[in-house]
């Protein structure tokens, strides 16, 4: 029988970490053993997640594509699909389509200095290339993380953070909105644009990755642009609403692109040109 | 050297095909309408060339709602199963050349990148039979958007109304098995009568429009009518939108295809709250962007083939080609006040 | 009565008495009048009234975008007229805020005009057009008794083979001025009501369920039986609720501005000695 392309791999969920107080991150594994050794992704693309009886929901791959043990996803609990989500535990089974996108340039930015700004539920898609680079230290620069959330809480994957800032020739500036921190918060306070214009970042030489709702990235990219990044080096990630992730359902598309193909990674310039639409 | 065959020589033919057990769709009378549908009897074939049935023949290659695999839950397990594929012949009969010209055009997303087999295996089984179109009706504009009343494309044979009957002629190597390739067809059809209509369509002029037009009044002028039903998307020969959901119960059930429309107010609504084309004047305009650039844009063929459906069962009269109508008026001001240079 | 009509709109539109007139615009014989929107006092010629004016545009006043152009004047038949009695109970529109334009009609044609309970509303601002003679009741058995003369398996098979060409485009929905919610119950997974498939589950359970939801409240307007791609005769649905709300409440939608609505009133003398 032909390959069906909307039948999922059946995953053994191996961990779930929560997060934050509506954010879980799951790690799951193929039940196929086959198919895990032969699958491999690019950082930067996603999948479509399922719970047999719930539905599909499309989640950024947040692991690094080095790692071969697993794969893990990052979600809030919002709808239908991420309610059942949320009870998910350790030895359940859930779906997996995937990959799909078109994923981060990553040989592209070799050489360059990396510079991730990521708001709230933003740092799983920028984590994923914050350790591939790692674990490619030597073909990249300075390594710059911008990451904040509305309150301490809010913040996922802090303690990566803290591993990440340990690291060489990378820096990590952590921020809360004003009235989110704690009385131990030794991080920034502020909103994103204003903390990354105090950060003063060298970016002669950097590519950027800011991912973020839309109104963090409309004041984020004239502070990127007075950093002297030109449009094409300014990458995001886009979302829109999905269900069959490969261009057929008619979905996704903003304007002429469809996100799930053309994207989900663009770069400020292309962004230009993609209307209203998402 | 041809047959001319009647309408009662076609049934027997149909009757056959039942016979051996194949799937025959014709158009058929039913509700007051003309429908394509599956026949039970070989008598209920509607031979027309100056009708078209309110429906089109994507639903037998592209269900309105099809099981794509089903699921058992076992506890902490889970088991998948295929569904079994429909192995009958399918045989589609006096199928309209606008309905036909869209399987070609349908082709190429159903094959982007990833192939959707349930699509490309009932298209693989499937021989259709067009009839040359002798219809007299202002919904349609299918010479407009490059195709015709005997337009062959999509079609592995197609017959012609003539004096006593209709003739018929094999186009591909499936419809040889069924009509002569090499007959001598009589052809003969009233191109004269189908309104040419945009110029922008035909000279192409309609993607550029349209390219800078996104946030434009017209949407909003032209179709505040519009109620946001999906009645043009699913008579549409080309529209293939679809949602996909899980349906069952806590013992397990099926994640299904099924047919979905840009006009519904839900259609692009994110799990958050946002929705960015929450007034219908945006869907509008996507349905329109769609058919005329995005679609051409990556596959070099329009998504429409001017059947006039979405007019016709539009249940306040609006469709495609009013609104190209409008846009063409557009760009005929323009042309008049900077002449084209020749 | 056409030249009333725009002459009326004219002049509500010069003295700025409305923002936008929802009328029926030209369309060729055979088509239905299409919807229009007119803002401006010399746009009052696109007007037109003529027995393909099929559209129930009582439906336009609760929707966001044509309820952001304004104080709207709205073209109403006798039928019509009825949904603006309803949707004002219901307090959907506010009666005051709107020119009722009504049109004294001499029929549509089949099927919505088989039930025709007004051919002259009653309740317009302005009336155009006058009535030559009251309708006449229908006389042999209607759609409705033939279906009801049938034993409840034939209706079923019945109601089985029309379904089977439900293609769930809800253009039944969309053209009923009284299906206004915001979100409609199909449209709801948390849980999942009402299967969107179109299948003979999904399509039974989103009928019957309209149908319900529209008992006591449908008017009879005819248009989704005319909107159905697929010629299903919807219709019969509502008028089966329809006539057991006169057989059991006296009650006709839409046809007293002083009854009350039938699930949006409570009495003391009201038949069961429960709620719900």
């Amino acid at each position: 029988m032909k390959k069906n392309l909307y039948k999922p791999d059946l995953m053994e969920v191996l961990e779930v970490q929560q997060q934050t107080p509506d954010v879980k991150s799951v790690r799951v594994r193929f039940r196929d053993g086959d198919r895990g050794r032969d699958f491999s992704f690019r950082v930067g693309q996603f999948g479509q997640f399922s719970v047999f009886g719930s539905g599909e929901a499309t989640f950024n791959i947040c692991s690094s594509s080095n790692w071969k043990d697993y794969i893990e996803f990052c979600f809030r609990r919002t709808g239908r699909v991420t309610e059942t989500l949320w009870q998910v535990g350790k030895g359940d089974t859930i779906g997996f389509r995937g990959p799909y996108g078109n994923g981060y340039p990553m040989e592209a930015w070799e050489g360059r200095d990396l510079i991730f700004i990521g708001g709230g539920i933003a740092m799983p898609p920028i984590r994923c290339a914050v350790w591939y680079a790692l674990e490619n230290r030597a073909k990249y620069g300075d390594i710059t993380i911008v990451y904040g959330a509305r309150t301490v809480a809010d913040l996922t994957y802090a303690a990566e953070l803290d591993e990440w800032s340990k690291q060489e020739r990378v820096r990590v500036v952590r921020c809360v909105d004003p009235g989110g921190e704690t009385p131990d918060w030794k991080g920034e306070v502020g909103l994103i644009p204003a903390v990354l214009e105090r950060a003063a970042v060298p970016a002669q030489n950097a590519v950027a990755l800011v991912i973020g709702p839309p109104i963090m990235i409309k004041f984020t990219l004239p502070v990127l642009d007075r950093m002297g990044l030109k449009e094409e080096d300014i990458y995001t990630s886009l979302e829109n609403r999905m269900k069959c992730g490969v261009g057929k359902c008619g979905r996704c598309n903003a304007g002429p692109v469809y996100v799930c193909k053309d994207g989900p990674v663009f770069t400020m310039r292309q962004l230009r040109s993609i209307p209203n639409d998402f | 050297m041809s047959t001319v065959l009647s309408v009662a020589d076609l049934r027997g033919r149909i009757a056959g095909w039942i016979g051996e057990g194949k799937v025959v769709v014709a158009p058929v009378e039913v509700g007051g309408r003309l429908l394509y549908q599956a026949l039970s009897a070989a008598s209920q074939a509607v031979f027309d060339a100056r009708r078209r049935p309110a429906n089109s023949i994507k639903e037998f290659f592209f269900p309105r709602h099809e099981p794509i695999f089903r699921y058992r839950l076992e506890g902490k397990e889970i088991v998948l199963s295929d569904v079994a594929p429909e192995e009958r012949e399918q045989i589609v009969i006096a199928a309209k050349p606008c309905d036909a010209a869209a399987l070609p055009i349908l082709d190429h997303v159903f094959n982007w990148d990833f192939e959707d087999s349930f699509y490309t295996a009932r298209r693989a089984r499937t021989t259709v039979i067009s009839l040359a179109c002798a219809m007299e009706d202002d919904a349609c504009f299918c010479t407009s958007v490059g195709s015709g009343p005997a337009d062959e494309a999509g079609s592995d044979a197609v017959l012609y109304e003539v004096e006593g009957g209709f003739e018929g002629r094999g186009i591909t190597e499936k419809g040889g098995g069924l009509f002569d390739r090499t007959a001598t067809v009589r052809e003969r059809c009233e191109d004269a009568t189908v309104r040419s209509l945009t110029v922008a369509v035909r000279k192409g002029e309609i993607a550029k429009y349209l390219e800078g037009n996104f946030e434009s009044p017209i949407w909003k002028d032209l179709t505040l009518a519009c109620l946001g039903c999906g009645a043009c998307a699913y008579t549409c020969p080309t529209c293939h939108c679809f949602d996909i959901v899980d349906e069952g119960n806590a013992a397990g059930g099926a994640r299904v295809k099924n047919w979905d429309s840009c006009q519904f107010p839900f259609f692009t609504l994110h799990a958050s709250g946002h929705n960015p084309r929450s007034a219908q004047p945006q869907r509008q305009r996507q349905r329109l962007f769609h058919k005329f650039l995005i679609y051409p844009q990556k596959f070099n063929a329009i998504l429409c083939t001017g059947c006039g459906n979405c007019e016709r069962n539009c249940p306040v009269g609006l469709g495609v080609r009013k609104v190209l109508e409008a846009i063409d008026g557009e760009l005929r001001r323009v042309d008049e006040k900077e002449p084209v240079q020749a | 009565m056409t030249e009333r009509l725009r002459q009326t709109v004219r002049r509500l539109l010069a003295e700025d008495k409305v923002k936008v007139v929802i009328g029926y615009g030209a369309s060729k014989a055979g088509t239905p009048a299409p919807p229009i929107f007119v803002t401006r006092p010399e746009d009052a010629d696109k007007l037109e009234w003529n027995d393909r004016c099929f559209a129930n545009l009582s439906v336009y006043l609760t929707r966001k975008e044509v309820k952001a152009l304004g104080k709207a004047a709205v073209v109403v038949k006798g039928c019509d007229e009825r949904a603006l009695v309803v949707l004002e109970k219901e307090s959907q529109i506010d009666r005051s805020a709107l020119f009722v334009i009504g049109m004294a009609c001499d029929g549509v044609g089949a099927p919505k005009c088989a039930h025709c309970q007004v051919h002259v509303p009653r309740f317009a601002d302005e009336v155009i057009g006058t009535q030559a003679e009251p309708p006449a009741p229908p006389n042999g058995p209607n759609g409705l008794d033939r279906l009801m003369a049938k034993s409840p398996a034939e209706r079923w098979a019945f109601w089985t083979a029309e379904f089977s060409r439900c293609v769930k485009c809800y253009a039944c929905r969309q053209v009923c001025p009284l299906c206004y919610c915001e979100r409609c119950i199909t449209d709801k997974n948390r849980p999942v009501v009402i299967d969107t498939s179109a299948t003979p589950k999904g399509n039974f359970a989103w009928h019957i369920t309209r149908a319900f939801h529209l008992a006591a409240r449908c008017i009879g307007c005819g248009e989704c039986t005319r909107a159905c791609p697929a010629g299903i005769p919807l219709g019969l649905l509502n008028q089966s609720l329809a006539q057991a709300t006169v057989e059991n409440f006296g009650y006709r939608p839409g046809m007293d501005l002083a009854a009350e609505p039938v699930f949006g009133a409570w009495s003391p003398k009201d038949k069961e000695d429960f709620i719900g």
